[in-house]
Formats: structure tokens, C-alpha cells, sequence
């Protein structure tokens, strides 16, 4: 019986120590991993930010150009004007890019989309360059 | 006692036999554990890589961001200028002007988005991959300097003895092209505010522009 236990003794210690062994090289392999990956995410986030940035911020670049240009003017089509370009500024301030994993950011780029398309039309921007910076900014999200 | 003799002179070991059996065993137990090792190591790569994944998206997603906002709106106030333009005063001659003035915003953003496709694609190497690099080749002990505080290289134990090897931080882009940038930009800031003063545009237009510097 003191055979059987001897062996199963050594039998376990055998185990603990590939268990061990393989522990260890998963240590090591996990942190190079998480290195890997990061550098990865971070480069994939990196152009997405970017192309997201750019459009978001064209919107507002435009927005407040004519918001400029509109405040002098008293008429009711400027004021419908005014209207819908304040609209698309208040929504560019709703929808900040701060967290790219939110379920609110597909949303928020659609509607944005939507209120450009929109104060586009009311201010007779012409249809070919709507098209030109359309393409100009790459793949929608 | 011929036996010793032969043992003695041969140098065999009478044991000799169960050496070799020992030295058989303990080298399949080596290469065994070597084996559980390099499997640890490939689960965890694995396992560590989709941990950092998500991670590493949002940080480069901030990162990337913030790169694009300046030029971007910039494109916006130009593109608004433009159509300003084309409908006020469609014989204008400035709209020459803006239109190249457009072309040229729209370039320097696709040179940003470039740049940081670019980068990270080819990251500068970090400390520990020069400093292994180094112990390979056999002139750097593991601590990654010279020799600590008795080193006697002007350039190499400079920040403040710690011993680091001098290597850029995982910069975003490399100084050279970051300023060449940062100058294409304040140019193109430049003419544009130029072209909202010709133009007769709101002030509050042109501080604007200067907040985008």
C-alpha cells in the first residue's frame, strides 16, 4: 500500500509541475500577447477616431461659418436657415467622441447625417459638392 | 579482480547502463516540460491579444480623434465659404482662391489620416526591444546601460543615471513630420483668415479660424 501511495504522490507532483511549467509560459505569453493587442486595437481606434473626428468636425467647421454669416440677417428665410444650422450645432455638441463602444454613437452619426443633409437642402448648397465632400470623407460608421 | 582492472583502465562506469537510462529520462522530462511551456505560452498570447484588443481600440480612437478636429473643422469653415461664394457672387473671382484653398485643406487632412495609418503600422522600436537587441550582440549587460554611475559615455546614463537606453516613447508621429505639419497648418490657417478679411466675413468667423492654431 506505502508502493501505491509513493507512486501516486509522484504521479501528482508530476502534474503540479507541468502544471506549473505551463503557467508560467502563459504568463509570459499573455503579457506579450497584451502588448500585441493593444498596439493592434489601438491602431485600428486610431483611424477609425480619425475618420469619425473628421466628419464631425466638418459638420461644425460649416455650422458656424453660416451661423456667422446668418446672425446679421433678419429675413424669415434666413431666420429658418439660422434655425436648422443652430439645430445641427446643438447636436454636435450632444454627441461627443469619447467613447467608441457606446450604443448611442451609431445613433447620434445618424441623426447628425440626417440634420446636415437637411441644412444642406435649406441652404441651396449645390447637389455635385455634396457629393464631392460626401466622398471626401471616407467610409460611413 | 581482473574485472576492476578492466573497469579502472576502461573507465566505464558498471553502472553505466542505468546512467544512460537516467540521462534518456531526464531529458524527455526536459523536453516535455520545455513542451507545456511554449503550449502556456501560445494559450497565453492568444488569451492576453483579445484582452488587450478592445482596450487598445478606445485608446486609439481618443488618440485618433483629437489628430483631426483642427483641419477638419477648418475644411468645414472653407467648404461653407465656398458655397457662400457660389451663391453670392457666382462670377466672383475669389472663389479661384477658395477652391484651391479647399484643395489644399482636403490634402493636409488625407496627409493626417496617412500619417496615422503610417505609424502605427510601423512603430518605432521601445526600450526592451533595444536593449535585448543589445545584450545580443554582446555589449549591453541585462540592465540596459554601460556601466551605472561609472559610466563614463557622455550620452548614455544623461537621464539621470537610471541606466535606460535614450529611445523615443511610442510617439505618434516622428518630430521631423509632426512640425512640417504643424507649419502646412498654421499656413493654411493663415489663408484663410486672410480670405475672410478680402471677402468683407464676420469677425467672429476669423476667431474661429485662430482657435483651430
Amino acid at each position: 500500500m506505502s508502493e501505491q501511495r509513493r507512486s501516486d504522490d509522484l504521479f501528482d507532483s508530476i502534474v503540479m509541475a507541468e502544471e506549473r511549467f505551463r503557467g508560467e509560459g502563459y504568463k509570459e505569453g499573455y503579457e506579450r500577447g497584451a502588448h500585441r493587442g493593444l498596439q493592434e486595437g489601438r491602431r485600428h481606434g486610431a483611424v477609425h477616431g480619425a475618420r469619425l473626428s473628421a466628419e464631425v468636425s466638418f459638420y461644425h467647421g460649416f455650422a458656424v461659418m453660416w451661423q456667422c454669416l446668418l446672425q446679421n440677417h433678419t429675413d424669415p428665410k434666413s431666420r429658418k436657415r439660422m434655425k436648422a444650422v443652430e439645430a445641427l450645432l446643438s447636436q454636435l455638441e450632444r454627441s461627443p467622441l469619447d467613447n467608441p463602444q457606446s450604443e448611442k454613437l451609431k445613433e447620434d452619426m445618424d441623426k447628425l447625417r440626417a440634420k446636415f443633409r437637411q441644412v444642406c437642402s435649406m441652404l441651396n448648397v449645390p447637389a455635385d459638392f455634396r457629393d464631392f465632400f460626401k466622398s471626401a470623407q471616407g467610409t460611413s460608421f | 579482480m581482473s574485472w576492476l582492472k578492466s573497469v579502472s583502465f576502461s573507465g566505464e562506469d558498471v553502472f553505466d547502463e542505468n546512467a544512460d537510462e537516467l540521462n534518456l529520462q531526464s531529458r524527455e522530462w526536459s523536453s516535455n516540460m520545455k513542451r507545456r511551456v511554449r503550449d502556456g505560452y501560445v494559450d497565453g498570447v492568444d488569451a492576453g491579444e483579445e484582452a488587450a484588443l478592445q482596450q487598445g481600440f478606445n485608446l486609439g480612437f481618443r488618440e485618433g480623434a483629437a489628430q483631426t478636429v483642427a483641419v477638419s473643422r477648418l475644411k468645414g469653415v472653407v467648404t461653407a465659404i465656398w458655397c457662400w461664394c457660389e451663391s453670392q457672387h457666382p462670377e466672383n473671382s475669389a472663389k479661384q482662391t477658395v477652391s484651391d484653398l479647399l484643395r489644399q485643406v482636403t490634402e493636409h487632412e488625407e496627409s493626417i489620416l496617412e500619417d496615422i495609418k503610417r505609424t502605427l503600422e510601423n512603430p518605432p522600436p521601445s526600450v526592451s526591444d533595444i536593449s535585448e537587441a543589445m545584450e545580443d550582440l554582446g555589449s549591453m549587460p541585462a540592465g540596459g546601460c554601460c556601466g551605472g554611475e561609472k559610466c563614463e559615455k557622455s550620452d548614455c546614463c544623461k537621464e539621470g543615471g537610471k541606466g535606460q537606453t535614450v529611445v523615443p516613447q511610442q510617439s505618434y508621429r516622428s518630430l521631423d513630420s509632426s512640425h512640417s505639419l504643424e507649419n502646412k497648418f498654421a499656413v493654411l490657417l493663415q489663408q484663410c483668415t486672410q480670405l475672410v478679411t478680402e471677402l468683407g466675413l464676420p469677425l467672429e468667423l476669423t476667431a474661429y479660424i485662430e482657435s483651430l492654431r
